[in-house]
């Protein structure tokens, strides 16, 4: 069936089966620093339990948090050393997933190891490499240092996470092809919008400019600006964007983070964050109130999201026009998370690039956004 | 998508054009066999991060302008190149 033949043919919608594993690749836990309070963490991720902890010298692990002598839950144990102790019978784990010690025991089941994640941190955020065949991390595939991260150029994160329940993380990954959303659910009008994906990295190029009739934090209190925005997946989860807020002949950068981890097939926790670069002339405290106010619009941008997210459908086969980003091309790449390393096919990695026309959108938008009066409403205030 | 190669370096990319903005590529070699592409990949993510290769983008509309690029409408299925891709990769390999 032709897309230009009008037919009286019902379209179905194709919920498919779901993902039945998670994805391999570096997922962010959150920042470091908040894993270094001296207590052990509990986090419910890729359908387990994990104790993540940092150990005197610092350097912070991530096991499987059952206790393999008799099932105690390492989180809610003690850090010793550089240990995590089991509140049941205070058998020692160290980082590497090895019992270490059983204090009252002449022998230690040396033996015996847990499940661990290689951890790793970077731009002041916690990573951990999951991969369903246990294969380390590929020196290739690996989140980028952000420039002068630890230069005092940007500000400190501004950082916030959100539970999303009944909803498969893939919804938040199809944002970077969905055009058209970005006026909807997020207030922006693209001007430009491209994609390319490239092995494990997929990117969007976009500029835009706020709607008339409603403002949100994202436009820095500077209405009028153009946000120039070049955001990269790295992997299935990790999104860094570089984010150019253009007004007044002034230009405001700044590294917005986007990402999640999966709790279950149904389930993960959101996260976001920014630094901001300094401005000369501008005092800290004034660039982290910027920063502040940008994570707080993108608050109510994301909500939005989560909305529309608990509500729908899953959907396999998507009806789409021209002016709809590439969805099937982004979905291969996104698929070589979800199989075997060898399994990975040409299609999945290979360049791609699509652009999007959005001369005729921006015509519609400008019209249904355009404010007569002063009545601009300001959203989430 | 129609086949077309680029006038610098001979890479060969599959195009499809809804509109004289729109353009979709679809690359059958390795993104790091172009000159251009190569050149811009600095850092972390390489090849992947370069925006665009300038002389593919000349090519495309040398290509478009003397007529071989046809716009199309979106039709269902998306295209999968996936033949063309694996043929290509045999015989990079």
């Amino acid at each position: 069936m032709s897309a230009t033949t009008p037919s009286d043919e019902i379209r179905f919608i194709e919920t498919g089966d779901g993902y039945s594993r998670f994805a391999r690749g570096w997922h962010c836990l959150g920042l470091a620093d908040d894993f270094r309070d001296g207590k052990p963490h509990e986090l419910k991720i890729f359908g387990q339990t994990a104790v993540v902890f940092a150990g005197e010298d610092g350097e912070i692990h991530m096991l499987d948090a059952f206790c393999r002598h008799m099932g105690g839950n390492l989180a809610h144990g003690e850090i010793k050393g550089n240990e995590i102790a089991c509140p049941f019978h205070d058998w020692r784990w160290n980082g590497e997933g090895r019992c270490t010690k059983v204090p009252y025991a002449r022998r230690t089941p040396l033996r015996a190891r847990t499940l661990r994640w290689i951890t790793m941190e970077k731009n002041g955020l916690l990573f951990c490499w999951n991969d369903p065949q246990g294969n380390p991390p590929p020196a290739d595939v690996t989140i980028p240092e952000i420039p002068d991260y630890d230069a005092g150029k940007w500000t400190a994160w501004s950082w916030k996470s959100y539970l999303v329940e009944g909803a498969h993380c893939r919804e938040i990954v199809d944002n970077v092809v969905d055009m058209a959303h970005f006026f909807y659910v997020h207030y922006q009008i693209p001007r430009y919008f491209k994609n390319v994906f490239e092995g494990h990295v997929a990117s969007q190029y976009m500029n835009s400019t706020g709607r008339e009739d409603i403002k949100t934090g994202v436009q820095m209190d500077l209405p009028d600006a153009v946000t120039r925005s070049e955001a990269s997946y790295f992997g299935p989860s990790f999104m860094l964007d570089t984010i150019w807020t253009e007004a007044d002949e002034q230009v405001i950068e700044a590294k917005l983070v986007n990402c999640h981890y999966p709790i279950s097939e149904n389930s993960f926790l959101l996260q976001y964050g920014i630094i901001v670069e300094k401005l000369p002339g501008m005092s800290d405290e004034d660039a982290q109130a910027m920063g502040q106010t940008f994570v707080d619009g993108l608050e109510v941008q994301f909500l939005q999201d989560v909305e529309v997210w608990k509500h729908k459908t899953r959907i396999e086969n998507p009806l789409l026009t021209e002016e709809d980003g590439p969805v099937y091309q982004l979905r291969r790449w996104y698929q070589q998370f979800y199989v075997d390393v060898e399994d990975v096919t040409p299609d999945m990695t290979k360049r791609f690039e699509f652009e999007v026309d959005c001369d005729y959108a921006v015509e519609t938008w400008e019209a249904e956004s355009r404010v007569e009066s002063s009545s601009t409403a300001t959203a989430g205030a | 998508m129609k086949q077309i190669s680029c006038q610098n370096c001979g890479n060969r990319v599959l195009v499809e054009k809804y509109s004289p903005i729109h353009t979709s590529v679809q690359w059958l070699q390795d993104a790091g066999t172009c000159p251009e592409i190569r050149e811009g990949a600095t850092g972390a993510g390489g090849t992947a991060l370069v925006p665009t290769c300038g002389r593919l983008r000349a090519s495309i509309v040398a290509a478009d302008r003397a007529g071989e690029l046809p716009g199309t409408t979106y039709a269902e299925p998306a295209p999968l190149p996936r033949e063309l891709l694996d043929a290509a990769a045999g015989a990079q390999e």
